[in-house]
């Protein structure tokens, strides 16, 4: 194949990132069959709030299925993906993950991530880069909060010469 | 005409309640999963994380992967699905997920386990008929290597306040 690097943006090696640096990610995207209901079964989640209708009818939580909280997180986090991932080696680890608010489908979640830390990792050819991300829905309601650290590549050894 | 009574069939109910949970006692979630290259290439469109690290092969076989790598947002999610019915299903919210490290990358054809062990309880202070248990949690291949664990805490019902 071609130089992996042809096949990834230019903008998100390791020296990109900077402690504070902020980004409302380009794109937000809708909770509904496929991503609460569907995925939720296909990780073997049980319980029938996430993809039984009827389940909740008149509980505090609302009526409707509710969402999975760590989908809401994996959404979160693949809308911003691009912007922070595209060259990553790995992902690391995750800390401090809370669910805000209730997320039902139909509603439309947008991802916003601010740099809390870049450092040396264990080996030369990367560095670690620690973010916060912020999962919001179309009302502006924060629904999801927590931090990711991430194994990026560096430029210096990863991008094309 | 029918005489279905539906009254007359006991709930075959699924689940542990508050008082079930004593700090220390360790589980062995149900059923493990073979994760797939199917599941992979779902769940990761499906959570707009289009990285050819995990979909695309060449890409990720040119890092020394011998295949796409799974999402570690899918392991993570199937490793919590695999303890729901022990740890949360009968329980309430999740509140909260600390200290998640992924140790080593999995890939399609590899089988995920979950234990967990009870590591806190408290009743709520505001939530009364309620309490707070932690876990800590590993899911583990088919070797028996970690490859992610984490803590989670949950809202969980106590028999005590159940009608």
């Amino acid at each position: 194949m071609s130089e992996p690097a042809r096949l990834t943006g230019d903008a998100t090696y390791f020296e990109d990132f900077e402690v504070g640096s902020r980004v409302r990610h380009a794109r937000a995207a809708t909770i509904g069959e496929v991503e609460g209901a569907i995925l939720a079964k296909l990780v073997m989640n049980t319980a029938q709030a996430h993809w039984n209708e009827h389940y909740l009818s008149g509980s505090p939580l609302g009526s409707g299925r509710v969402v999975f909280g760590l989908l809401t997180a994996s959404v979160t986090i693949g809308l911003a993906s691009q912007d922070t991932a595209e060259n990553a080696l790995g992902e690391l680890g995750l800390d401090n993950l809370r669910f805000r608010a209730p997320v039902h489908h139909g509603d439309s979640i947008s991802a916003y991530s601010e740099v809390l830390a870049v450092g040396p990792a264990d080996r030369d050819d990367a560095g670690v880069v620690t973010f916060r991300h912020w999962g919001v829905n179309q009302d502006a309601i924060v629904v999801f909060e927590g931090e990711r650290s991430v194994l990026i590549k560096r430029r210096s050894h990863w991008g094309i010469r | 005409m029918s005489d279905f009574d539906p009254s007359a069939f006991a709930l075959a109910r699924r689940g542990h309640l508050y008082e079930d949970f004593e700090v220390g006692l360790r589980f062995e979630h149900h059923w493990g999963r073979t994760v797939t290259a199917g599941d992979n290439s779902l769940f990761t469109t499906a959570t707009c994380h289009w990285s050819p690290m995990y979909l695309n092969a060449e890409f990720a076989r040119a890092h020394d992967h011998p295949d796409v790598v799974v999402n570690p947002m899918l392991v993570l999610c199937t490793v919590v699905g695999l303890s729901v019915e022990d740890l949360s299903e009968a329980g309430g919210p999740f509140l909260g997920l600390e200290q998640c490290r992924f140790h080593r990358s999995v890939y399609p054809g590899d089988t995920l386990t979950a234990t967990s062990e009870v590591v806190a309880k408290r009743p709520s202070q505001s939530r009364p008929g309620m309490g707070t248990v932690t876990w800590r949690t590993e899911g583990r291949n088919q070797h028996g290597d970690v490859v992610v664990d984490y803590t989670r805490t949950n809202l969980v019902a106590m028999r005590a306040g159940r009608t």
